[in-house]
């Protein structure tokens, strides 16, 4: 509905000069012409928007239209890879360089007739000229280098061979040549009909032949070819290369090729379940080497996990509830910048647990209350996290041992080895003692050093060092009341040249029983035989009483060394 | 990139003499020029045969199935196991082949057509007069052969090119060589199923191994017997396939039931020989093939028992049978039979007992051309089989073979390369003969006229290797 209807609807005073038919004559000028007038009529005024495509050949861009034709020729070549000059045509452009420029609009029309009589005087040129031109895909045409033919001295001095005469080994020195040295084919194709002499072979229908296999050929051709290289250079002045050939074309060894083959053969003619037996053992070859490595890479994370120094800083400042929560904060802060996995654990940490906490634990102190537990400080005071989740078990002592739990009494901070400890039992206070320690250790074949300080190894070390100090301590009193004794001995018996006998006899009979009790107690055999000879009679009757006075005795005796 | 610039010629290497490819098979003759993607000109290897006037005429091309002549007879040059019989046939319808789409029945004089202008003292003037005769006087003509293709065959072909045809060059490939180049490989295991033939070719540096090469009449027309048994054996009733041209009208029946047809009769001196309509059969027969038959896709054969216990036969027959129409609108759906007819290319004991003495089966063919090549270029060869032959289309071909070679050979990697487009398996050994023939580097390969004049026909021995 056009703004002149509205208008005369309304009664109003129609717009002067409204472009009506302007508007007609516009549309007509518009009008595409693909399409008819009496079509475009039917559209009416306004015609919805139609994109009226035209399907034209578009042609070259005006640009090109610029450009002159280059134009290509059937032009003659020959191929210098050929012998025989065979004269090929194919498609080629023509050299631009010979034309003048092509002129341009109403000029081209009249030049054309002398363009043709160009152009045909330059097919003659170009006919000619590409016959002397290199053809392109000569230079692909190569061979295999192969040795220089050897003469009929050359053959009869240094090539013979029983399994090979003459005739054969120009055949398999030509195929070699033909085929550039592709073993394969020439295996292939090898079919060497020896000339038939006719005396022996007269009888025979076929001719006996005999199959040669490529490593025999091979075997003979690298001979062959060794030799040749050999007389053409000897072997003093080949280059390294040379030599280096040399040397291969010698040593190759057909038995071993041929076995090799064999093997070759083996392998592809394989049956599934070989294969799968295979695929299934490098898996597993797999996972060993893997598991290995992973193996060394833990066991080595572990060794330098153990190499970390021992803190050897002041503690005390940590000992106090609010020192502890101190060092939490400053450990969370710690951890919060190194983004990294949480020390608190996935749950959300100890922060959230004290309302799962069991009311015992609440009464245990309100310390541990207030400051989380962390990992750390609750394994210092023997508390596992896992424990304020789960009900206690407690293990009986034949668990205990399968499971190998133990009790430390005395837990000292820092990684300790029992085998450190074990060791530092050998260690006396003085050198000497030490030195009798491992003397006596030695006469048991136990080392020094435990081979497997396993823990009941090492209580039982424990107990057998403790009684090897037992015994020496116990010889050396031992040594020393025999030493008074004879020294006893001495005096009496001077007193006794001197006087009548006196009374101090009896007093030294007990000292010297004491001795002899105290020994018996060690249990140690050894001592029986060493001092057995002046005391035995008495033994038995004084075991009894002589067990306590024992200890003091020792302990005496012992203060006084140290002293 | 500007599509108006030529590539380079190093680019791809490629360099154009407009070189005629002709790869003559038992089925079909493919013909065309050098550097195109597919043949020109494809026309049936059978030719007819018939008397009219007192006078013997011939028919070449598609003709042949159009009008059936009184007596007109059909046969073929070549004979089963690929090697050309009748040289005299086999020259007229190879010559057809090229003739009649690519250089023209009569070419005109190529001096005269503006294109071949070349300076009359280069050539011989002989050959002026020659080439009014010699229907390829300017193209160098690139065959094929098959890989058991005996000397004086080859021999023969070369004699027909060069002084029936004048080519002034010629070469002749192996078909097996140029399918692998057609695959893009110069080391491969070809397996080539044709309609008369399957062939297995070993080819090492673009050459073939003579010990390794391996046919078998297992091809199409074997198929196609093994289709004849079973529709003689088919249950309700056997079927006789009529081809088009003996039928007048038909009406549509239902699947399995008799036939409402109505014959075209012809007067026993009128009718056409009885060859003729073995070759229409033989046409229904190779739609039947490729709309119903279906090769057993593995794992296994068709006769075992699969994974779940359940025997593959159950297996197939459980799966949806196809329809099939015959000219005389007998109509019935295929289930488990449509995998039975070409079990035996794996199978030998799936043979259905109709016909002939058992050949060795595909995968024992493989293995024997494998035991005839080195063992170390086996794992190669496997790993590169190139499948090419119209046959070889059957619904699941490939995915069997993989599955034979793969139980067969479970050590080394296996791998089959069989182009998806039709028309590359169907001319997979053209399509190499192209390629090869507008190779730049190639042009040195051909025998030229020259060189054949000087040492006779047996060049063809040294040069074709």
């Amino acid at each position: 509905m056009a703004a002149a209807d509205v208008r005369d609807m309304l009664d109003l005073p129609a717009e002067v000069g409204q472009p009506r038919p302007h508007k007609k004559q516009k549309v007509v000028e518009k009008r595409p012409e693909g399409i008819t007038r009496e079509l475009y009529a039917l559209l009416g005024e306004r015609a919805p928007p139609i994109a009226i495509n035209e399907n034209k050949y578009k042609g070259r861009p005006k640009w090109m239209n610029k450009l002159r034709v280059r134009p290509w020729r059937m032009t003659p070549f020959t191929n210098n890879a050929r012998s025989d000059g065979l004269v090929l045509n194919h498609w080629q452009r023509k050299h631009e360089s010979t034309r003048p420029p092509v002129p341009e609009g109403t000029q081209m029309d009249v030049d054309e007739k002398k363009e043709d009589e160009e152009t045909k005087q330059e097919d003659k040129e170009e006919a000619s000229k590409p016959l002397e031109q290199e053809y392109t895909f000569a230079k692909y045409n190569i061979k295999a280098r192969v040795p220089k033919k050897y003469s009929e001295e050359e053959y009869n001095r240094s090539l013979q061979s029983k399994d090979w005469d003459r005739e054969e080994t120009d055949y398999l020195m030509d195929l070699a040549h033909e085929y550039d040295l592709r073993w394969v084919i020439i295996a292939d194709r090898y079919d060497y009909q020896p000339k038939v002499n006719s005396e022996a072979d007269a009888n025979a229908l076929v001719p006996a032949k005999h199959y040669r296999t490529m490593e025999q050929m091979k075997a003979r051709y690298y001979f062959v070819a060794a030799t040749i290289l050999a007389i053409e250079h000897p072997p003093s002045e080949m280059s390294e290369a040379e030599f280096e050939l040399h040397e291969r074309m010698l040593k190759f060894d057909p038995d071993r090729e041929r076995d090799r083959k064999e093997l070759a053969a083996l392998q592809i003619n394989r049956t599934a379940d070989e294969v799968r037996e295979e695929a299934m053992l490098l898996e597993e070859l797999k996972r060993i080497t893997s598991n290995e490595q992973n193996f060394i890479t833990e066991r080595r994370e572990l060794y330098s996990r153990l190499e970390v120094p021992i803190s050897v800083g002041n503690t005390t400042a940590y000992q106090s509830s609010s020192g502890l929560s101190q060092l939490l904060q400053t450990l969370l802060q710690a951890d919060k910048s190194k983004k990294r996995r949480s020390i608190l654990g996935p749950e959300g940490g100890a922060i959230a647990s004290p309302a799962g906490q069991t009311p015992t634990q609440a009464n245990n102190g309100i310390s541990r209350g207030e400051t989380p537990t962390t990992a750390s400080a609750a394994s210092k005071k023997g508390v596992i996290p896992a424990r304020e989740a789960q009900p206690i078990r407690t293990l009986t002592p034949a668990e205990e041992a399968r499971y190998g739990v133990h009790h430390h009494e005395r837990v000292t901070a820092g990684v300790q080895f029992r085998s450190d400890r074990a060791q530092k039992l050998t260690q006396a206070k003085s050198n000497v003692q030490t030195l009798k320690l491992a003397g006596a250790l030695a006469e048991l074949e136990i080392p020094v050093r435990l081979f497997m300080p396993t823990e009941r190894v090492c209580k039982e070390f424990e107990r057998l060092i403790q009684a090897v100090n037992l015994l020496l301590d116990a010889r050396k009193v031992a040594e020393k009341v025999d030493s008074e004794i004879r020294v006893l001995e001495a005096a009496k018996a001077e007193r006794e040249k001197k006087s009548a006998p006196g009374n101090g006899h009896p007093e030294v009979k007990t000292e010297a029983e004491d001795g002899n009790g105290m020994l018996d107690s060690t249990a140690d055999a050894e001592n029986d035989q060493k001092d057995g000879n002046a005391e035995t009679p008495k033994r038995d009757g004084n075991h009894k009483r002589s067990a306590s006075v024992l200890s003091a005795v020792s302990d005496k005796s012992s203060k006084r060394q140290r002293r | 990139m500007n599509p108006s610039n030529p590539p380079q010629t190093a680019e791809y290497g490629g360099d154009e003499v407009s070189a005629i490819v002709l790869d003559p098979g038992y089925s079909t003759t493919r013909a065309g020029f050098a550097g195109e993607d597919a043949p020109k000109s494809l026309i049936p290897t059978y030719y007819g045969k018939y008397n009219a006037d007192g006078q013997e005429k011939f028919v070449y091309g598609d003709d042949i199935f159009v009008t059936p002549r009184p007596g007109l007879s059909i046969h073929n040059p070549i004979g089963r196991d690929g090697i050309v019989e009748d040289w005299d046939m086999a020259e007229k319808v190879w010559e057809h082949s090229f003739t009649s789409r690519l250089t023209g029945a009569k070419p005109g004089n190529p001096f005269q057509n503006g294109l071949n202008d070349i300076p009359s003292e280069e050539l011989p003037t002989e050959m002026e007069v020659e080439s009014e005769e010699k229907p390829l006087a300017d193209s160098p003509l690139l065959m094929t052969e098959p890989g058991w293709n005996p000397a004086k065959a080859r021999e023969k072909t070369i004699e027909i090119a060069m002084e029936k045809w004048g080519t002034p060059a010629f070469y002749l490939a192996r078909s097996g060589v140029l399918a692998a180049f057609a695959s893009g490989k110069a080391s491969a295991l070809v397996v080539d199923i044709g309609a008369s033939n399957i062939s297995i070719t070993p080819v090492h540096d673009g050459m073939i191994l003579k010990r390794g090469v391996q046919h078998s009449p297992l091809g199409g027309d074997y198929i196609s017997s093994q289709i004849r048994a079973l529709f003689k054996k088919n249950s309700p009733q056997p079927i006789t396939i009529t081809p088009h041209y003996l039928i007048s009208s038909k009406n549509a029946v239902e699947a399995g039931q008799e036939p409402q047809v109505k014959f075209k009769t012809f007067a026993a001196d009128k009718a056409p020989d009885a060859s003729y309509r073995a070759l229409l059969e033989e046409r229904t027969l190779s739609e039947f093939k490729e709309c119903v038959v279906q090769v057993w896709p593995g794992p296994n054969k068709l006769s075992a028992t699969g994974p779940n216990g359940i025997s593959n036969e159950d297996a197939a027959r459980s799966s949806p049978g196809r329809p099939f129409e015959f000219p005389d609108g007998y109509n019935q759906v295929f289930g488990a039979d449509r995998f039975r007819v070409v079990e035996s290319l794996f199978d030998a004991k799936a043979a259905i007992p109709d016909p002939d003495s058992p050949f060795p089966t595909l995968p024992e063919l493989i293995k024997a051309s494998l035991a005839g090549v080195d063992v170390d270029i086996r794992p190669h060869l496997l790993a590169n089989v190139v499948v090419t032959g119209a046959s070889s289309l059957l619904y699941g071909f490939t995915d069997r073979l993989s599955q034979e070679l793969m139980a067969q050979f479970p050590g080394p990697r296996v791998r089959i390369s069989a182009p998806g487009n039709t028309a590359e398996r169907r001319f997979g050994s053209w399509i190499g003969g192209s390629i090869l023939a507008s190779l730049g580097t190639f042009h040195q390969m051909w025998i030229s006229k020259k060189e054949y004049e000087e040492h006779g026909a047996n060049i063809v021995e040294k040069r074709c290797k």
